[in-house]
This record gives structure tokens, C-alpha cells and sequence, in this order.
């Protein structure tokens, strides 16, 4: 049993840090914080699906066409809806609300285009169920957990190892320095924003084939992926991707050994408890005013 | 020859505040010229207005930047001409290490071998850069971390280099070593302009000076005649 609850908790943990990730990079790169990032990863699942279910194309393809799809989305949103609210000077808080909007019209258009129904997403594998340890998992649970591992590595690299990367941290650390830089700081967010759609779109992808579709997906998930950022320190890649990790095998542990009535309260006890006595979270990410 | 850099009656206002008031200046390539004043009378502004720092709807008047009119170009693209401005208070990328620092200085030019022979030149001129190479900017010194900003903007190989205030919170000794490497930057033919509230050093350091006084220039010169200058003296040198 032990093993079944370790591997559906990596599962949906991989998942939250794949959207935690998400809220960090756009909270270090503007100081906000989507509340649509749930429902990229809906829209990334629904793409999935046509792309793949659909049009039957490989699902390597569909996979690099969703998360392309995303990412231009998501450079579209923050220029076209954030970076205009910011120049109009509205207040932080009313981008966020500008946000929820977003989640919402996502959610319906979601609706109106792929139905109100959960959609059976297609397997990825010719083989239903593999043997791990003992016990008989799908193998697109394994190639979730894999998949998330791999797009987590890869962000890493880029965000460290590429001049594009180091200049997209620089920016997110002093825009006006990085200005005289000559980093083009609206375009380092854009892209951004872009990032953080295009890996959420991946979680949904990758969850798909376990869930199933449907529209409101991604609305649990968004806001169970925000707890993970929060646990694992705000604004912190690597606290994001360990506190996804974290939360997952909590409540699949509670779900499996208390009742899973009780995962919701156990996991937002969770976050309030780190709010109130390690707001900095696991990775000691700055959350108090000075 | 035209100077390298000449500004022509800019302007600028912030919300109805105009901060910057009808400035004309030039600077000849070779010089080492410097904007002095007190506290809040408009030199950073002007500073920051020349490199596209400052919210473009504010600006009026002429820049002319080796031939081009940059008064609207945003901060980057002049940055990548070879305008370089070294910021006020250092503006060091906090978690990133000092090498990474110094190499989003050279973000936008493409020669990297040359970069990489630079910054061992950096390294030369700034021998504590190297040896707190792997360190991430925020643990270095104030002094160290002036050091590490001058490097980042010289990476990006600037025609003109611009200095705010680059006394700004240390100590004598330390300000001492931070104008003698700016000497001997300008000694390898650089073009600078600096912003300085140590009026004293700053008018040992260059050749020409500006005045600047309330957001207008009130006074230009030599350094020897500014520093011999009765006004000058009295307001800026703390002498009688």
C-alpha cells in the first residue's frame, strides 16, 4: 500500500510543483501573482486532448505543440492585459483580481469549446498497467512523475546555465539595473509569464491521462499549487518543487491512512501553519517587511 | 570633431515637477568630466535621463550619443550602443554570484572570447572581484560591490561611461581606492562622466566640472578654475 500512496503522492505533488514553480517565477519577475494558473494547466490538458486524442498526432508532438501554444499565451496575457495595467498604474492588487477574471473567462471559453463533461484523455502507453516495486501502476504515472522531474531539470539549467536565463533572473531581481544592462526587462517578464503557462500546461497534460479532463481541473490544483509555493518559500524555484512534492504526499497519505474527507483541512492547516510559524518557508525565501 | 556626448536644453519633469531644468552639456571623447551639487539638486536625474532610466513622457530636449538622437530610445538599446551608467547605490544583482554579475554586464554583446579576456582585465583592476569570484553580490562589501558594479559596466564595453555618485556610503580609504581605478580606467583612454557629491575629489579626478544647482547648470569650467573659484569653494569645498 505504502508504495501505491508514495507514487499517486509524487504524482500530484510533481504537478503542484509544476504550477508552484509557476507562481514563483511570475511573483520574482512583476511582484504579482496569477490566480490563473490553475486553469493554464486545464487549458494544457484540453489542448492535449484535441491535439492528441483529436488529431491524433504522436504525443511527443502534441505535447511540444501544447506547451508552445501555452507559452505564447501566456506572453500574450502579460502583455496585453498586465503590462497594460501596470502602465495605467493600477495597484498591484487590482492586477491580481485581473487575473481571476482571466481564470474565469479561461474556464468558461474551456466550456463552451470541449463541453461540461470529463473527457477520457487517450493513453500514452500501449500497456494499461506496469509492475514498480510489487504493486501495479499506469505507466503515464510514472511518466508523469519523470516528465515533471525532467521539466523542472530543464527549467533549472536554462534559468542558470543560459545568458537568456541569468538575464531573466537579473531582471527579476533589479529591472533598472538590468536595464543598464541592456536587458530588455519587458520582454524578460513576457517570457516570464510564458514560462510559467507553458509548464502548468505540461502538469495538465501529464495528469490527463490519470484525471481525465474536464474544466475545473486546474481550479483545485492552482490553488493546492500556491500552498506548495508558500510552503516551500515564495518566489523560490526549488522550495516550489519540493513544497509541491511535500504537499502531494501529505494528502495522499492522509487520504490513504486517515480518510480522504480530511485532505483539504490536513493540507490547508498545512499552509496556515507555515504561514504563521515559517512564513519564509523551506527555503528561507524573504516574506517579512523589514 | 562633434563631442561624443551632447545634450541639448533636456528637460525633465516628473508628474509637474520639473526636475530637470533646460541642461546643456557635452563631453569630448577622451574627457573626464563631472556633474557636482548638492543633494537632490537633479544630477542623478540628469544622469538617468542621458541613459533612458528615467519614464520616457518626462523628457524633452536633444541627446546626441556619437551621432545618434537617443532622447527616445529605451534604456537598453542605449546601453547597447555603448552608453554604460554605473547606478546610484550600486545596484549589484543581489543572489546572483559576482562572475554572473559581471557577465550580464557583456548581455548584450556577442564577441564572447573577447568578454572572457576583459574580464580577466577586471580581474587585474579589481583584484578582490576574482577572489570572491563564486560569492553572490549581496555578501560583498560596499566598496567591493562598487567594484563589482564599475566591472559589470565596463563588460558591456562602453564608449562612455557613466559613474553615479560612486562615493556614495564608503569610507575614505575605500573611496580613495574606488577614484584611483577610475583613473586608471580613464588612463586606457575611456570617456567618463560622473555625478559626485565629494566635490573635492571629484575636482582632483576630472578635467571639466558642472554645477549643478537646483535641476540647472549654474556653472561650468575647468576643475582648476572651479576649485579655485571663490563660490565654489564656499558652497562645495567647505572652505572660507
Amino acid at each position: 500500500m505504502l508504495i501505491q500512496v508514495v507514487i499517486s503522492g509524487l504524482v500530484i505533488g510533481c504537478v503542484y510543483g509544476l504550477i508552484a514553480l509557476g507562481y514563483s517565477l511570475i511573483y520574482k519577475a512583476s511582484g504579482l501573482m496569477s490566480f490563473a494558473q490553475g486553469d493554464m494547466l486545464t487549458l494544457g490538458a484540453f489542448l492535449g486532448y484535441s491535439f492528441y486524442g483529436i488529431f491524433k498526432l504522436p504525443f511527443v508532438i502534441s505535447l511540444v505543440c501544447v506547451v508552445l501554444c501555452m507559452f505564447f499565451l501566456g506572453l500574450f496575457l502579460e502583455k496585453a492585459i498586465i503590462r497594460t495595467l501596470l502602465k495605467n498604474h493600477v495597484l498591484p492588487v487590482y492586477i491580481v483580481l485581473a487575473t481571476i477574471a482571466i481564470s474565469y473567462i479561461i474556464q468558461n471559453a474551456a466550456m463552451l469549446i470541449w463541453g461540461t463533461q470529463t473527457l477520457s484523455f487517450p493513453q500514452i502507453f500501449p500497456i494499461p498497467l506496469v509492475g514498480v516495486l510489487g504493486v501495479k501502476v499506469q505507466p503515464e504515472a510514472l511518466f508523469c512523475i519523470l516528465m515533471s522531474l525532467v521539466c523542472m531539470v530543464a527549467l533549472h539549467i536554462f534559468m542558470k546555465y543560459t545568458r537568456f536565463g541569468t538575464a531573466m533572473r537579473a531582471a527579476a531581481m533589479d529591472a533598472t539595473a538590468a536595464r543598464a544592462c541592456g536587458i530588455n526587462v519587458s520582454f524578460s517578464t513576457g517570457v516570464t509569464w510564458g514560462l510559467s503557462a507553458g509548464v502548468a500546461a505540461t502538469g495538465g497534460i501529464l495528469l490527463g491521462p490519470i484525471y481525465g479532463v474536464y474544466t475545473m481541473l486546474g481550479a483545485i490544483i492552482g490553488r493546492k499549487g500556491f500552498s506548495s509555493a508558500v510552503i516551500g518559500g515564495f518566489g523560490n524555484m526549488y522550495g516550489a518543487i519540493v513544497g509541491g512534492i511535500l504537499l502531494g504526499l501529505v494528502e495522499t497519505c492522509t487520504s490513504a491512512y486517515i480518510s480522504s474527507a480530511y485532505k483539504d483541512i490536513i493540507s490547508y492547516s498545512v499552509l496556515l501553519l507555515f504561514l504563521f510559524v515559517k512564513p519564509t518557508g523551506l527555503f528561507n525565501e524573504q516574506a517579512l517587511t523589514d | 570633431m562633434a563631442p561624443l556626448l551632447e545634450v541639448k536644453n533636456l528637460n525633465y519633469s516628473y508628474g509637474n515637477i520639473l526636475v530637470v531644468k533646460d541642461v546643456n552639456l557635452y563631453i569630448n571623447e577622451g574627457e573626464i568630466v563631472t556633474l557636482i551639487g548638492a543633494n537632490g539638486a537633479g544630477k542623478t536625474t540628469t544622469l538617468r535621463t542621458i541613459s533612458g532610466l528615467t519614464d520616457a513622457s518626462g523628457v524633452k530636449g536633444e541627446i546626441i550619443f556619437n551621432g545618434k538622437n537617443i532622447q527616445k530610445m529605451p534604456g537598453n538599446k542605449i546601453t547597447s550602443l555603448g552608453l554604460c551608467q554605473v547606478l546610484e547605490g550600486r545596484h549589484i544583482f543581489s543572489k546572483l554570484t559576482v562572475r554572473e554579475n559581471l557577465l550580464v554586464g557583456a548581455y548584450t554583446r556577442k564577441d564572447m572570447d573577447n568578454v572572457k579576456k576583459e574580464l580577466e582585465e577586471i580581474y587585474t583592476l579589481f583584484p578582490r572581484l576574482r577572489e570572491r569570484m563564486e560569492q553572490l553580490g549581496g555578501t560583498l562589501s560596499g566598496g567591493e560591490q562598487q567594484m563589482l558594479a564599475i566591472g559589470r559596466a565596463l563588460l558591456g564595453k562602453p564608449k562612455l561611461l557613466l559613474l553615479d555618485e560612486p562615493s556614495l556610503g564608503l569610507a575614505p580609504l575605500v573611496i580613495r581606492e574606488i577614484f584611483e581605478a577610475i583613473v586608471r580606467i580613464r588612463n586606457t583612454g575611456m570617456t567618463i562622466m560622473f555625478v559626485e557629491q565629494n566635490s573635492k575629489i571629484a575636482l582632483e579626478t576630472a578635467d571639466r566640472g558642472y554645477v549643478v544647482q537646483n535641476g540647472q547648470i549654474v556653472m561650468e569650467d575647468t576643475c582648476k578654475n572651479l576649485a579655485s573659484n571663490e563660490e565654489v569653494k564656499k558652497a562645495y569645498l567647505g572652505e572660507d
